[in-house]
């Protein structure tokens, strides 16, 4: 840092241009190598062609990118003190699609405003993670550790998931669920809870798949224990995943020559399974390098948030990342038919705006916690709260 | 904010926690991301050559190219049977989630499929096994054909292909030997589980041999299928061929026969509108020349599928164009078994010259048995016999020799037996003798002696005895053709490879001499003026002369008819109506048998006009022949223009028959068969 001389002075370190140098540009590049990466795929299997998807999915990178760098300049304690609104916003909207959102594929996710239609729940993927930093950031670490007040959290986890997994949307509600508790367990849970919550969830898991579950949840399940039991039914996708993924060998059938995506054998090949394409076209060394850039990616969030001097900071990039690193493991296990399909999207290489803006967003607020990684954030009130 | 601020050990603390378990975490995620990499690494690694498998197995498609049908042909290669392209529809059910009622509806705009043919194909693709293609319509116009080829990018599981169909050039005259090719039944399958081309049978565009020669080499006509490498999607379209990864099918092996296609078709055109059969035989080899059964049908119906009253109306109309009167038509031989009935009383030291004396009937065990003519024939010898045809000449000799003598003779002309020329459905008849009575009769001992009464009738070729009208053929061709054992040949080659031929045989057991006695008579039939069949078998071909014998065979009992003229009774009434002849008399190459169905009396009349022209025609088809008939005259300066080699016009213009029952001849009087 050859301006870290002086940014010591107060004041320095808010002027916008020493803000936009203290962006993570080696995290843009590689958020930029894994959409263009996507879009090349999406180029591949529209037959070499930029429509419908390919030139698509790069303008709306390039928008969100600029959104990006936008929210990284927002200064931590405006995010601080939005935490708490918006998530009450995206309560609300999620109590409104229970009340009178759109119907769609048997799931109510959808929200029209204006003719605008969008997912409540996706604000909620950040807004819990917001609202979990903000309320640790006051909190102590015996408190944090066990206490009554853990209650809180876990009623700012517990509500929204619940209203998203009966949307019904399981893939979302776990990734909201998963990135409060990792939320949690970063901030000092205890070991002992940790480890009873395991048990508890494992032990509750059976129950759960049988009676809970609907019949197409229930089935992917059991299909994925066994797909080769059905192949032409719900086995069909986990099956021809697999064997675009494996027949891809070592270097991939070539650009553009993936028989599996191009003569649709592959089911959604252009947005959840999109890793699979990747996979047949470029073989083991394609799929390593972009496995390898997501590594880069998460750990590269992470150790922004450990260098957070904020207690807010550090919980709000640990948390982002972890919603993006679940994104990222969800979506492999499935593709490999190592998890039960669940339609959850490779962040940036899948087709579909939705989950890119959520991601984008949440790499806007960890490159905020870098850029304001000095700044005191307060309550207002008291020194540290 | 009640509570007191945090304090600064603490921040150190929740800092500490927090790196800990952040690096905890990071590690949890670098640890998921090398399991997806340790997973990759099996599945495209380790794993990788059994998924591209796979995947080919997705991306191409074979399709099964049948292949053409081996070809029939007559001795002189004139195709009997061959192949025609054909525009056909087929349906594919490619994936489990296709639609054939919306495929239908798509089809239905492009061809005509109406209601019945709609619900029958739905049960057609239903039963179809998977990726098995169903014919939805054959035959298309070229327009249909090319309408359909449009579209069928968009149709999945459409495709609308050339394929070959079956065609039989000659229509019904070789319906009866070569057979025809249908679809395949529930019970041809059935009876092919074990064959190897599985997928051959099921394909739409395969038909299997059901008759004759199609039945009995059709694994030899059938060849090898290949198959048309082609790229599809998922929905089961060909995106793309790829015609090096095809597999050329192999053609079936082609079948040459011993039938001249000149001589069948004379055959059948001569039988006109009557029922029966006519065999023509070479003498020197034993080939047969024509095997024709009337009235017959058409085998092309049969390849594209009859219709149920099409069916109906063959199956049951009275003259039986289904069956093959040539093999499985057994009848009485009537008075042409009376040469072999001599031929027995020869070989059992019967003097021919001795004579019998014929008063027009004969009383023997309390029966009055009457010869044909009524007035009688006076003094016969064998020779008289024969050629008057008289009945009780040989009502004596048929005494003298016996049943067993008279049927081992049979026997060693070749009645009773099945000849194994390579098709099914013979029909080997009938030769009586007393071990067949003492088996035939099991259940009633009063029955199993043979009676003396049957002695007289089995002489003139009546009683229990039964031939078909192959064996009268091999019978005549061994009497004339010097002394052998001949048998019949009508597969000449398959694939080339010939056939074993019918001379090899040992000679017959009857003496040179006898053979010449009997084989004088015959000629007297056709060429003494009062010979019975003198007028009907002149075949005006200069001195190439044919002899014959006539014969009558009663379909009913005459005791208590007063007249046996037939042309007041029912068609299926009369009697049968033979002759049987071989040419040239001097250096015989050629024998015939003729059977007409309740022609009426006397085998002259509808029996030897027809045998006439069949032989002109064998005849004038051979070049050796044809030399002898056209040698120029023996005078040196004027050379008479010869006839094209081998060509031949068929018969002479003055044809009497063509097609319409004979003139009416002035038989001979009412009273026996002749």
């Amino acid at each position: 840092m050859t301006l870290s001389g002086g940014l010591s002075r107060p004041g320095e370190r808010d002027r916008p241009i020493i803000k936009f140098m203290e962006i993570d540009w080696t995290l843009c590049l590689v958020l930029c190598l894994i959409a263009g990466t996507g879009s090349m795929m999406l180029f591949s299997i529209a037959g070499a062609s930029w429509e419908p998807w390919a030139a698509k999915h790069l303008i709306r990178f390039g928008i969100y990118f600029v959104l990006m760098i936008g929210l990284a300049m927002i200064d931590l304690r405006v995010w601080f003190s939005l935490a708490y609104p918006v998530y009450g916003v995206g309560l609300i909207l999620l109590v409104l699609v229970e009340a009178i959102g759109d119907v769609s594929l048997g799931a109510q996710r959808w929200l029209s405003i204006g003719g605008f239609r969008f997912q409540p729940s996706e604000i909620m993927k950040i807004g819990v993670v917001l609202a979990l930093a903000r309320y640790y950031h006051g909190l102590s670490a015996d408190s944090a550790r066990l206490s009554w007040k853990l209650l809180i959290p876990a009623t700012l986890i517990g509500a929204p998931t619940l209203l998203v997994a009966h949307q019904p949307d399981l893939g979302t509600a776990v990734l909201i669920a998963a990135p409060g508790i990792a939320v949690m367990v970063l901030a000092g849970l205890s070991l002992r809870l940790i480890i009873a919550g395991i048990v508890a969830v494992l032990a509750a898991l059976p129950p759960f798949i049988f009676f809970v579950l609907h019949d197409y949840q229930r089935n992917r399940i059991l299909t994925f224990m066994d797909p080769e039991k059905d192949p032409s039914g719900n086995g069909y996708h986990i099956m021809q995943s697999k064997i675009a993924l494996g027949s891809g060998g070592l270097m991939g059938k070539g650009f553009g020559l993936g028989s599996q995506s191009q003569l649709n054998f592959l089911p959604e090949k252009q947005t959840d399974f999109i890793f699979a394409t990747l996979a047949e076209e470029f073989g083991f060394i394609g799929c390593f390098s972009v496995l390898f850039l997501y590594g880069v990616a998460i750990f590269m969030a992470l150790r922004i948030a450990s260098i957070s001097h904020s207690h807010f900071g550090r919980l709000s990039a640990a948390g982002v990342t972890a919603t993006f690193a679940l994104y990222v493991l969800i979506n492999g296990a499935m593709v490999m038919g190592m998890a039960p399909v669940v339609g959850v999207p490779m962040p940036m290489l899948s087709y579909g705006g939705t989950v890119m803006l959520t991601v984008m967003v949440g790499f806007g607020l960890v490159q905020a916690v870098r850029v304001h990684r000095y700044t005191e954030v307060t309550s207002g009130k008291g020194s540290l709260m | 904010m009640s509570e007191p601020s945090i304090f600064f050990f603490e921040v150190n603390e929740r800092q500490g926690v927090f790196h800990r378990r952040a690096f905890l975490m990071g590690g949890l995620a670098g640890g998921g991301l090398l399991a997806l990499g340790g997973r990759l690494a099996q599945l495209q690694l380790v794993e990788a050559q059994r998924y591209q498998k796979l995947s080919a197995g997705n991306q191409f498609n074979y399709r099964l190219t049948p292949p053409p049908r081996g070809l029939i042909l007559d001795r002189n290669g004139v195709a009997l049977a061959s192949n025609r392209p054909n525009f056909r529809l087929l349906v594919t059910k490619e994936s489990k989630d296709f639609d054939v009622e919306a495929t239908l509806d798509d089809l239905a705009l492009l061809v005509p499929i109406d209601g019945s043919r709609r619900a029958r194909l739905l049960k057609d693709i239903a039963r179809a096994p998977k990726k098995a293609p169903v014919a939805v319509m054959e035959d298309m116009t070229w327009e249909e054909f090319s309408r359909v080829n449009i579209r069928a990018p968009e149709l999945p599981g459409v495709t609308a292909d050339m394929g070959e169909v079956r065609v039989y050039p000659f229509g019904g005259a070789f319906a009866h030997v070569i057979g025809y090719v249908a679809k395949v039944s529930d019970r041809d399958l059935e009876k092919a589980k074990d064959e190897p081309d599985q997928d051959l049978l099921h394909h739409p565009g395969f038909r299997i041999g059901k008759q004759g020669v199609e039945k009995a080499l059709d694994r030899e006509l059938r060849g090898r299928p290949g198959a048309t490498k082609a790229e599809v999607d998922a929905q089961g379209r060909v995106v793309r061929l790829d015609p090096e990864g095809d597999i050329p099918p192999t053609a079936g092996k082609e079948v040459r026969l011993t039938l001249d296609a000149d001589i069948q078709n004379r055959a059948l055109e001569v039988m006109g509108d009557e029922s029966g059969a006519i065999v023509v035989m070479d003498i020197r080899n034993g080939d047969l020349l024509a095997m024709v059964s009337a009235p017959s049908f058409d085998a092309n119906r049969f390849v594209k599928g009859l219709s149920g009253p099409e069916y109906k109306a063959l199956a049951e109309y009275e003259r039986k164009p289904l069956l093959d009167k040539a093999l499985s038509g057994t009848y009485p031989p009537g008075s042409t078994f009376k040469p072999t009935v001599g031929l027995a009383a020869l070989a059992a030291g019967v003097d021919p010259e001795a004579r019998v004396n014929c008063g027009g009937s004969w009383y023997y065990g309390n029966r009055t048995w009457r010869c044909w003519q009524k007035n009688g024939h006076g003094s016969q010898n064998m020779h008289e016999a024969i050629k008057n045809s008289c009945d009780v000449y040989f009502y004596q000799t048929a005494l003298k020799v016996g049943p067993d003598a008279i049927a081992t003779a049979a026997r060693a002309m070749g009645f009773g037996q099945i000849f194994d020329i390579g098709i099914p459905g013979q029909k080997k008849g009938l030769v009586p003798d007393r071990a067949w009575k003492k088996a035939a009769f099991k259940k009633n001992p009063a029955n199993q002696i043979w009676f003396p009464g049957e002695t007289p009738s089995y002489g003139i070729g009546q009683g229990a005895l039964n031939v078909n009208a192959l064996q009268l053929a091999v019978m005549t061709s061994r009497l004339a053709n010097g002394k052998k054992a001949l048998n019949p040949r009508l597969i000449k080659s398959v694939g080339g490879v010939e056939q074993p031929s019918g001379a090899a045989v040992p000679d017959l057991p009857f003496s040179m001499e006898h053979l010449a006695y009997v084989r004088g008579g015959m000629e007297a039939v056709a060429n003494d003026v009062r010979g019975t069949a003198y007028r009907q078998s002149q075949l005006g071909l200069g001195d190439v002369k044919m002899a014959g014998k006539t014969g009558t065979a009663q379909v009913r009992s005459y005791d208590k008819v007063a007249n046996r003229k037939s042309d007041s009774v029912a068609w299926r009434l009369k009697d049968h109506n033979l002759f049987v002849a071989f040419a040239p008399y001097d250096d015989p190459r050629y024998a015939v048998a003729v059977i007409i169905e309740h022609g009426g009396l006397g085998g002259a009349t509808a029996g030897a006009p027809r045998a006439r022209e069949v032989m002109r025609v064998a005849l004038l088809k051979d070049p050796e022949i044809r030399a002898r008939i056209e040698r120029p005259m023996p005078m040196p300066e004027a050379p008479v223009e010869t006839g094209p080699d081998g060509a031949v016009e068929g018969a002479a213009p003055e044809d009497p028959i063509e097609g319409a029952p004979p003139p009416p001849t002035p038989t001979p009087a009412p009273g026996a068969p002749q």
